[in-house]
């Protein structure tokens, strides 16, 4: 067996992999620890677009997490709409505020779209807390129902973790197609030179809108899957600490790659929950771990973008070129 | 004919007088050298025909159409392509990818047609990258079609740039200094490739300091001295002119007194 052929495995044993898991783990808060390292993924996959492929940076991600989390809330339990539907009206309503933030920031030459999601992420975790009456306020907004695929209800602890990872598969797809494809070369090529880019007659406002727009859509359709398993959602959940955990896992996955980020989003939400990973680990390590968590991260992103700018991915695309989904 | 006519552009940056009433006209099918001395203003003069600057005043017409106040991509779909002096490669893609970059311009499947792998999308693709490979064997450079570009030497990234410039379809293409960088067999090779790209229909301005090339492949040259035209013609002509010259050896003019 030669290496392309080798390397044309990977993909499938890896989704191979991650389908069976749910049949080898029989304890649920493992399998449920599992469900959300997907649900962080398909957030990942949008900002590793954003970031590893457009180089812009999104400080308020977890905004549009919370906002699909509280739509897919509202239009199940107030609406009363099926679950499909509101987890569609969760996807398109995160991507609606990101284009409404997008368009304005992004005309201006700069960081402003850094900030202006650091701001977007402070005012919605304000709303989420003010807007009482729709959200519940700071004591959150519970009975959220599981999953329904018509007749069907998701929601043993297998199925959520199929489902969440049925929708990072397909996520992951159209990232990879877009990626490999027309927007992606422009994508990859404003990030280069944004000079060159408008030379070649790239619209560099609207690729970097349209990205992030997608990394919206995506973020909103990982809340909208975090209410329905988690079944209650608070204003807590979606604050800047959140949204620079995604930005962690990105930054940590590498640029110009998707695997690297899912991976990171994996690993970074398994040393989350350490202490029920680890059997034998003692209950004051798991605790210090978790205690200065940010700090391992921000202390992460410093190492990654000082020693090894290309992050996870550049492990195994240093052994050859090609495979544009490494 | 007329494919270029620059119209009295002026462009201010502060109390500097970058580009000071600047005229010409460019025909098609030929090459011409825009020429002269550091800070003369040669770059400026081309940020302004290519929407990267506007100028303060004049106008711009190719082929009867206003470039001024244009953006960048609308004058590379008017069919003005340029290079730049500091090359702006895409260093993280392939010497074809950049070149594929080149040919989007004048493709439009977006987002959703390759998400979804539409047929459409795919047909664009292979026109692409069929387009790069057959822009690079013009060029002479096929052998570095999967390098990435910033594992280049420094003469292919230029030849790279001037391959991306050509795949986006231009009737005008602006060089700036295609020939610094490369040695004197790579810069008798570049001559060859200006007239191949000549002879394909394409009118070619170029900003250069490598007076050998200018001499050989221009049919006129422009003159700039600090911001303004001081002479315009042939290449023998210019040769000759008393104020070229001055301008280059920095001799005694009447605004020095």
């Amino acid at each position: 067996m030669n290496g392309r052929t080798l390397k044309a495995l990977v993909p499938l044993v890896v989704v191979a992999a991650v389908a069976v898991l749910p049949l080898l783990i029989t304890d649920r808060f493992l399998l449920k620890v599992f469900t959300f390292a997907g649900i962080n993924a398909l957030v990942v996959v949008g900002l590793a677009l954003l970031f590893g492929y457009t180089g812009q940076v999104s400080l308020g991600h977890a905004a549009f997490v919370g906002l699909g989390a509280y739509t897919c809330a509202v239009c199940t339990v107030r609406l009363g709409w099926p679950w499909p539907l509101a987890f569609a009206a969760s996807g398109a309503l995160a991507a609606l505020g990101g284009l409404a933030l997008a368009l304005p920031s992004l005309r201006l030459k700069g960081h402003y779209l850094a900030m202006a999601t650091l701001g977007f992420g402070e005012l919605m975790v304000l709303a989420f807390r003010e807007a009482e009456p729709l959200t519940g306020g700071v004591d959150g907004f519970g009975g959220i129902p599981f999953p329904a695929l018509g007749p069907l209800e998701v929601r043993s602890a297998g199925a959520l973790y199929w489902l969440v990872w049925v929708v990072v598969g397909i996520a992951l797809l159209a990232a990879y197609n877009v990626t490999s494809m027309r927007p992606g070369r422009a994508m990859r090529a404003l990030h280069g030179s944004e000079l060159g880019a408008q030379a070649c007659g790239v619209d560099v406002v609207g690729v970097k809108v349209r990205t992030f727009v997608v990394s919206a859509l995506l973020a909103g359709l990982a809340g909208a899957l975090y209410a329905s398993v988690v079944g209650f959602v608070s204003p807590s959940v979606f604050t800047l600490a959140a949204s620079i955990t995604f930005v962690a896992m990105a930054v940590l996955g590498g640029t110009g790659s998707l695997a690297g980020p899912i991976a990171a989003a994996v690993l970074l939400t398994l040393l989350q929950y350490l202490d029920a990973l680890v059997p034998g680990i003692p209950r004051e390590t798991a605790q210090t771990i978790q205690t200065y968590q940010e700090d391992i991260y921000g202390l992460a992103i410093v190492l990654v973008v000082i020693f090894a700018p290309g992050g996870l991915a550049s492990f195994w695309r240093r052994r050859g070129r090609g495979g544009e989904l490494s | 004919m007329s494919l270029l006519q620059v119209r009295n552009v002026t462009k201010r940056f502060g109390g500097l007088t970058a580009v000071d009433d600047v005229s010409f006209d460019v025909f098609e099918g030929t090459i011409k050298a825009l020429i002269g001395p550091n800070g003369a203003g040669k770059t400026t003069l081309f940020n302004a025909l290519t929407g990267f600057d506007r100028p303060d005043q004049g106008s711009v017409l190719f082929d009867d159409t206003e470039l001024v106040g244009r953006r960048p991509r609308d004058t590379v779909r008017a069919g003005v392509a340029r290079t730049f002096q500091n090359t702006q490669l895409f260093d993280g893609m392939t010497a074809g990818e950049n070149v594929m970059v080149g040919k989007q311009v004048h493709q439009r499947r977006g987002f959703s047609a390759a998400m979804l792998r539409l047929p459409a999308s795919l047909a664009e693709d292979r026109e692409a990258r069929e387009e790069a490979g057959r822009l690079l064997r013009l060029i002479g450079i096929e052998e570095w079609v999967d390098t990435p570009a910033g594992d280049l030497p420094a003469g292919i990234r230029r030849l790279v740039e001037i391959a991306r410039a050509l795949a986006t379809g231009p009737r005008l293409l602006l060089l700036d200094e295609p020939a610094a960088g490369l040695n004197a067999t790579e810069a008798r090779e570049l001559v060859q490739t200006l007239f191949r790209v000549r002879d394909g229909g394409i009118t070619v301005v170029i900003v250069e300091h490598h007076m050998g090339l200018v001499m050989d492949v221009s049919d006129e040259i422009v003159v700039l001295d600090r911001g303004s035209k001081i002479a315009e013609g042939p290449p023998r002509m210019i040769q000759k002119d008393p104020a070229v010259i001055a301008a280059y050896l920095g001799g005694e003019t009447d605004d020095d007194a």
